[in-house]
This record gives C-alpha cells, structure tokens and sequence, in this order.
C-alpha cells in the first residue's frame, strides 16, 4: 500500500524536486505521473542530470509549498 | 553502537573540469582555466563512492585555476549550498542580489530553496581554493536566502567555533545539521558531543594530522562517526585545520 503512495524526487544535480501528485505538465508530465513511467533517459529540466541521479526523499513542503503553478 | 569509516585523500572521487570542450558552458574562463574537484560522496560521474552522510550529498574540495574560471550562472532548488573559502578569492553571485567576493576564513550559506541561481568565480592569478558542502532541506521550496560568515582563525585558536548552526553568532539553516572549525597549533584533546546519538559527526582535515576515534588522519584525510556521545580528536604537531559537519542521520 505505501508503495503506491505518490513520491517526491530530488535532482541531486542541482536540487530540483519532481513530485509525482504535481508532475511536470509544462513538460508533458500530466499530475499523478509515476517516476516509474517516465523514460529512463529523461533528464532534469534544470540542469540535465540523469534520470538514474535523483534521489527519493520524504521532505514536507515549506509553509504555502507547492504554489499553484501559473500556467499560460 | 558507535559506527565510523574513514575515506583517505586518495580514495575520493576526482573531477577536471575545462572550460574548453564539453564543459565550456558550465565552466568559464576559456580557454586556461579549469576546476578540480575532489568529492567525498557521490557526484557527477563519481558514483561508486558512498552517496552521502546523515542530510550531506555534496562535499567538494575543489580549486578554481585561472583568472575567469568559474561555474557559470546556473540554477538550483531545494539543496543548501555551503561555500568555506580556504584561499585565494571568490566572487559569488546569486539571484537574491548578492555579489561579493570572499577571501580565506569567509564563508556563505546559500539556501536555494524555491529557486535561485548563483555564480561561483575567480577573477586572480592565484587559484581559489574553499570547501563546496551541500546538505538536504527539512522543507522542500522554502524561501531562498543568502548570509555570509567569517571565521577569525586567530580569535578561534584551540576551540571548535560553530560556523553554521543554531547557536548566536552561526549562520542558521534549514536542516538539523551544523558545521564547526578548528585550527589548532599545539597538540591537544578536544571533545565533540553531537546534539543526540542520532546524529553523526563527519571530520574533514584541511590540513595537518589529527586522531579521531581510533584513526590517524592526515591532509585531506576524512572520518564519519555516528551512534556516538562524543568524539575524541587530538590535534598534532604543528597547525591543524579541521570542519566538522553534524548531522541528524
């Protein structure tokens, strides 16, 4: 059960979070996109690291975190 | 139980990194400079090392070569960033109006939280030597921040001073961790308690000799302890330079 529960990965790259309930829409990862289901040889929007180089991790958003994207 | 390991100056990933090339985006300076970077824990293409300790996945010994040599402007979220200048100059720039340059003792915290760039540049002949540590956030997209400290090796003589941390007088961040120096020149016996049993020590030796629960360490020699109440380091002969790093593990 708490392995469908839906996770938050870190770039170890450059720090930037992907988090499976928000996805990436702005780049074609609607939300609820599993980490499972995105390509291997995706890569950090950022920075361009790996796929295989972000790391899981159980860190709560800060106070107002995530903000609403703005979507044009 | 008390757990340790020691990672020998040799046994730590390398990294040249030329502003020509491949790289020539990320670094600046071309075409002479470039940058070396010994990594403790895992980074870039070193991954066969050990990927962190307790809340740190980046500590780099590196060395800026050239006047121009530089990362580049470049983004980052989330990570805290650390910057302890050794010697030469650094000019950081960041996103949160910082733009400054740093010389040995200086050092900065830079919180990239929901998002910041910075910049990391040497303008002078002589190399730029510091420290780059990198520690998890205890929230994720917090506020980004910048503050920069100085450590005053002669006030701080034979006394672990807290650089970064949540005592007056350190630079306070999001994480449970904490970072101290000690530069000693006499050989002495100095005591580190961490916060509990749960967090873990990990002992950097700038330069000089020190024994740390059990092992001899040398220039650029490093040790972790964790599951301990304290640690015994003595200082040898001669002037000794060492960052702990604390963490919650």
């Amino acid at each position: 059960m708490t392995d469908d529960a839906l996770k938050r990965l870190m770039c170890l790259g450059c720090g930037f979070s992907y988090d499976e309930a928000l996805g990436l829409p702005e780049h074609g990862l609607p939300p609820g996109t599993r980490w499972r289901d995105i390509p291997a040889d995706w890569v950090c929007p950022d920075c361009g690291t790996p796929k295989s180089r972000f790391e899981m991790v159980e860190i709560p958003y800060a106070i107002g975190q995530p903000a609403a994207r703005a979507v044009a | 139980m008390t757990n340790s390991f020691v990672l020998r100056a040799d046994e730590r990933g390398y990294n040249k990194i030329l502003s020509t090339g491949a790289t020539a985006s990320y670094v600046g300076g071309h075409p002479d400079a470039f940058i070396t970077r010994f990594s403790s824990f895992n980074f870039g293409d070193y991954q066969d090392g050990r990927p962190g300790f307790g809340r740190i996945r980046v500590f780099g010994d590196e060395a800026f070569h050239h006047p121009g040599c530089s990362y580049n402007m470049h983004p980052h979220h989330n990570f805290i960033i650390c910057a302890f200048v050794l010697e030469g100059k650094l000019t950081h720039i960041n996103t949160l109006g910082g733009l400054e340059e740093l010389g040995p003792g200086d050092y900065y915290a830079f919180s990239a939280g929901s998002g910041g760039l910075h910049e990391e540049l040497n303008r002078h002949v002589e190399p730029m030597r510091a420290i780059y540590l990198w520690l998890l956030p205890d929230h994720l997209l917090l506020p980004p921040s910048y503050t920069r400290g100085h450590f005053d090796a002669a006030a701080g003589l034979n006394r672990i001073t807290l650089l970064i941390g949540d005592d007056a007088g350190a630079i306070p961040i999001a994480q449970d961790a904490r970072v101290s120096r000690l530069v000693s020149d006499v050989p002495r016996s100095f005591r580190y308690r961490p916060r509990s049993t749960g967090h873990g020590i990990y002992a950097f030796v700038i330069d000089g000799t020190l024994r740390c629960d059990g092992a001899t360490l040398k220039r650029r020699d490093s040790t972790a302890v964790w599951g301990a109440d304290e640690i015994i380091c003595e200082t040898g002969r001669g002037d000794t330079d060492v960052l702990f790093v604390e963490t919650i593990m």
